[in-house]
């Protein structure tokens, strides 16, 4: 079923791409009907995943080269879940809004639909050179999708873009090839492997863990982006069409953190243990820093850029707090974020739609003429800051409950994060949203359409839903994410300070039921 | 030893290039007898290419997989000779299918430029297949003094003119560097057999091998001259850049598959035993290779040069898998089969665009191609793609081999300088493909091209693609190539 979903999408690219050019009226909805396909397929794989297993469930492998060790192999668990899901939700949702994509409109949907499969691909690829693939894959789709379908400024955008992630990902490849190797000169006959459970077996010298460490991690910081590795992420940003920033934001960055998550903490736990003080305080800087210039930010779009580094810290900050709650926070922060920046980032494409300007001093008093745009824009700031109810707030909350025993001064100045969000997008909603109407544009800003009410509404339902009922996620994520505990713990003498375990958190009867 | 009797000879393990060569007479016969038009001659020599390659097929499912030395022991088509062979004939197809337009152009000399096609592929082949070093050096004149008249073949400018000049002298230079490192080798070890030099370094210990490793020095550099790998690189760009444009691409191609496949058999047969010398002189040329190829193609402004510095960064991927010995040769060939499609693809579209003849291949005329030939732009960016080792093309497999290859045989700095020199390429083919993609076209007429460009561009993109998705009957293909 796995490969199914994976392959659906590109399955859906081929179709669009044998459409004749002249019938432009049938490719996007054919391309939002296609991609309709993957989401049922995941919302299949959601409820029949197996929620108390830690391990990766409905494995399908297929040797692809024997002699390379590698093969097509595919497997779920509770971190990639998430974000698979995340993934099929967000396309449907960003191809319906991209009717304002005029030129090569067929090429725009094919691009698009490449770029879902190698999305749901990097999540659910369990060998590491599939896994690159895709991850590089990923590249030329996005690549495109800003370079001509983008603003102004789109090629500086694109171009940048795609050369940082392609340097990050040349040293992930060699590290990889690494990995493959030394499995070779490990095992009895002498076999490379590229198998991710494989690899796990290997025993990896504290130098060369911390090499490896590295690899990965630069070209994870890149996609996150970690400070000081962001710079690309406001040019692509502001520059990509708003299905581009949408999937940018929402599931792109992810591959990152999920990368850090899966990759790094399971494959070289002693590095992950000895390079915490490095990368938690990255990841606090960009909290801070990624909020502090959302401050001041004068144009909208790169505002709510700049809050996703911020909220990503949170993510990186939740991940290497070492702890249940701090890796169960990082996992449902990924998907939260999500959720709301790529609505966020919708309602900053409908305003640009319809204004093109996305300049925060042109705007002002929108709520007067469009109420039920300010009403979403308002739910999903509060989503973002985190007020409990919300999603934001079980996935911020977790994040500093986690990261408290084990870094608690960082928690403490990460904590400020919390506040700067609520300044900046509440100050960013007031000077859209509130005060007296300016300009006559502005007076007869057209609120909602059905169809625009129609996207923001599911999401809207899921951010409402992850805030009340968060359990519907966490207690599918919660054994893979203390499996990775366990195995830090039983590699290195790492112990998770209490209460750094779930059962310390929450205080549980799991093992009287079991 | 002096052979009793003329040695018995398996003709049919030579067909191929019998065909080739007797090809190559009879089309120049023809034109003299008949004077038929460019179209029958070009067919002709398709044809020609056809059959041999056919023929080339056959010996490779009838020949044993070592082979067996023939001709005395001058040549052995063992797997990896008549994978050299295959390659060189698949890409001459490709190439030749491409570059009708340029040899209407020639006109009265279309006959002769086509025999030294058909020569210089029979050239490469036996230099590939040459188990003595004189045999292989007469195998490069062969290939490299075609190439040299076919380079300036067009003859109508300056820059046409100068590149042949170049190719000459500089080709003269290196061809006398590996005959010089030819008798350092005969000095030191009273052998030109190859497998004889290595039966006498696996019996006797060399005590002062001054002599012999200088020869195996010499020997090498002439090589990386004929596949342009830094610093003997110099003459690729001018080369590429002044030759027509129709048949730069089987150039650089074919002489790069008869240099690697000679320095390979030179130094994995010949000299295996001397690896821990020779490996660290032929990573140092890969690194460089890599690095300034990729740097010098970054700042060019010309597509043509931009291709020869990439094609001199790509000789530093190769021999990264050389370097790793005889567990590396395998992606060598590998690298070679795709890369040479690859490279003939680009240059056919630039001879399309640019005119067969002509040197004028300037980036900016590539602006907006995707406008004016969809077509054209996207066979330019799936070879460019490839060129840049983007996964689900055959350039990935091929990297990836190369590295692999590399790693396992301990060479590792080599394998990162390699994925950043790679990660620095990827901007120069970036910048390619924006230009076609992205940047408004200096003019709106279409591009029209003929159908059997169209053909062997198609097919050279399909291979590109298909194989970099399912590339496991190449690598089977490939993991035979070994060497003695």
């Amino acid at each position: 079923m796995l490969t199914l979903l994976v392959l659906t999408p590109l399955l859906g690219a081929v179709v669009v791409s044998l459409i004749p050019a002249r019938r432009r009226e049938l490719h996007l909805p054919l391309g939002i009907a296609l991609s309709v396909a993957p989401l049922g397929l995941a919302g299949a794989m959601f409820f029949s995943f197996d929620a108390g297993e830690a391990s990766f469930q409905m494995v399908e492998k297929m040797v692809w080269w024997e002699p390379w060790g590698v093969s097509w192999q595919l497997g779920v668990d509770g971190i990639s879940l998430g974000m698979v899901a995340l993934t099929a939700i967000l396309f449907p949702i960003s191809l319906v809004v991209s009717d304002s994509i005029s030129h090569r409109r067929k090429a725009f949907v094919v691009a698009m639909l490449f770029l879902e499969t190698g999305l749901i691909g990097a999540f659910l690829a369990l060998d590491l050179l599939l896994f690159f693939v895709f991850f590089e894959v990923i590249l030329v789709p996005m690549y495109l999708i800003i370079g001509v379908w983008g603003g102004k400024r789109r090629i500086y955008a694109a171009v940048k873009f795609f050369i940082y992630t392609a340097f990050g990902s040349a040293l992930l490849l060699a590290a990889i090839i690494a990995l493959a190797v030394m499995h070779a000169s490990q095992t009895p006959d002498g076999l490379l492997s590229f198998d991710y459970l494989a690899l796990l077996a290997l025993d990896i010298s504290p130098t060369a863990q911390m090499w490896l460490f590295g690899a990965f991690a630069l070209a994870f910081a890149i996609k996150v982006p970690l400070f000081p590795f962001h710079t690309w992420l406001p040019d692509a940003h502001v520059e990509a069409p708003t299905a581009g920033s949408v999937l940018l934001a929402g599931v792109l960055l992810k591959l990152g953190t999920y990368g850090l998550l899966r990759f790094n903490l399971t494959l070289f736990p002693e590095a992950t243990v000895s390079l915490v003080p490095v990368l938690a305080v990255l990841a606090v800087v960009g909290i801070i820093y990624g909020a502090v210039v959302a401050i001041v930010q004068p144009d909208l779009k790169k505002l709510v850029a700049y809050s996703s580094v911020s909220h990503l810290g949170f993510v990186v900050l939740g991940i290497f707090a070492l702890t249940s709650a701090g890796l169960q926070g990082a996992v449902i922060q990924n998907v939260n974020h999500g959720l709301t920046t790529g609505a966020l980032f919708l309602l900053v494409g409908m305003l640009y739609d319809r204004r093109h300007t996305k300049q925060i001093s042109d705007f002002g008093g929108l709520a007067t003429p469009a109420p039920l745009m300010a009403g979403f824009f308002l739910f999903m700031a509060f989503a973002s800051v985190g007020l409990p109810g919300l999603n934001g707030f079980v996935g911020e909350f977790l994040v500093l409950v986690g990261s408290f025993p084990s870094l608690p001064s960082l928690t403490v100045v990460a904590a400020f994060g919390v506040v700067l969000a609520a300044i900046y997008m509440l100050w960013a909603y007031q000077r859209v949203f509130t005060g007296p109407v300016e300009g006559v544009e502005n007076r007869k800003l057209a609120d909602l359409s059905p169809k625009e009410t129609a996207v923001l509404a599911p999401l809207a339902v899921l951010v409402l839903l992850l805030g009340l009922y968060p359990g519907i996620l966490l207690e599918r994520t919660a054994p893979s994410v203390e499996s990775i505990l366990d195995r830090i713990e039983q590699t290195t003498d790492y112990e998770a300070p209490s209460p750094g375990r779930l059962a310390d958190v929450f205080d549980t009867a799991s093992e009287d039921e079991s | 030893m002096i052979p009793e009797a003329f040695p018995e000879i398996a003709w049919s393990a030579l067909a191929p290039e019998l065909v080739l060569v007797f090809g190559a007479v009879a089309l120049l016969l023809l034109d003299v007898q008949r004077k038929p038009g460019v179209r029958v001659l070009w067919g002709t020599s398709l044809v020609i290419l056809a059959v041999a390659l056919a023929l080339g097929v056959w010996q490779w499912i009838v020949a044993t997989p070592g082979g067996e030395p023939i001709f005395g022991g001058m040549l052995i088509f063992d797997r990896s000779a008549a994978l050299a062979r295959l390659v060189v004939l698949g890409v001459s197809l490709q190439a030749i299918a491409a570059a009708r337009s340029l040899f209407a152009h020639l006109g009265n000399r279309a006959a002769e430029g086509l025999a030294l096609v058909l020569l210089a592929a029979a050239g490469f082949i036996l230099m590939a297949a040459s188990q003595n070093l004189v045999m292989m050096f007469l195998g490069l004149e062969v290939g490299s003094i075609s190439l040299y008249i076919l380079a300036g073949i067009a003859g109508d400018g300056v820059r046409s003119d100068e590149a042949a000049l170049k190719y000459l002298l500089l080709g003269a230079v290196a061809s006398a560097v590996f005959i010089y490192g030819a008798a350092l080798v005969f000095a030191g070890t009273g052998s030109l057999d190859l497998l004889g030099v290595g039966g006498f370094l696996a019996r006797n210990l060399v005590l002062s091998p001054a002599v012999l490793l200088v020869g195996i020095g010499l020997l090498t550099a002439g090589l990386s001259f004929k596949v342009a790998a830094a610093p003997f690189h110099v003459w690729a760009p001018d080369v590429y850049q002044g030759a027509p444009a129709g048949i730069v691409g089987y150039m650089a191609a074919v002489a790069k598959v008869g240099g690697f496949a000679a320095l390979a058999r030179v130094l994995l047969s010949g000299f295996d035993n001397f690896r821990p010398d020779w490996a660290p002189i032929v990573a140092g040329i890969a690194a460089l290779s890599m690095v300034v190829g990729a740097l010098m193609a970054i700042i060019s402004s010309d597509i043509r040069r931009l291709l020869a510095y990439s094609g001199v960064a790509h000789a530093g991927f190769i021999l990264t898998g050389l370097a790793s010995g005889v567990e590396g040769s395998s992606s060598v060939w590998f690298y070679l089969a795709v890369y040479t499609v690859q490279l003939v693809a680009a240059f056919s579209v630039i001879s399309v665009l640019g005119g067969a003849v002509s040197s004028g291949s300037d980036l900016t005329d590539y602006r907006g191609l995707y406008r004016r030939s969809p077509f054209l732009a996207l066979v330019l960016s799936v070879s460019l793609l490839g060129m840049a080792g983007l996964p689900l093309t055959t350039g990935f497999v091929a990297k990836l081999g190369v590295f692999l290859s590399a790693w396992k045989g301990d060479l590792e700095w080599l394998v990162v300088v390699a994925v950043v020199a790679s990660a620095m390429a990827i901007y120069l083919y970036l910048r390619v493909i924006v230009t076609m993609y992205m940047r408004s076209p200096t003019s709106d007429d279409m591009v029209l091209l003929d159908r059997p460009t169209a053909w062997s561009l198609g097919a050279a993109t399909a291979v590109t693609v298909v194989l970099g998705v399912f590339p496991q009957p190449l690598l089977r293909l490939v993991e035979t190539a070994g060497y003695l």
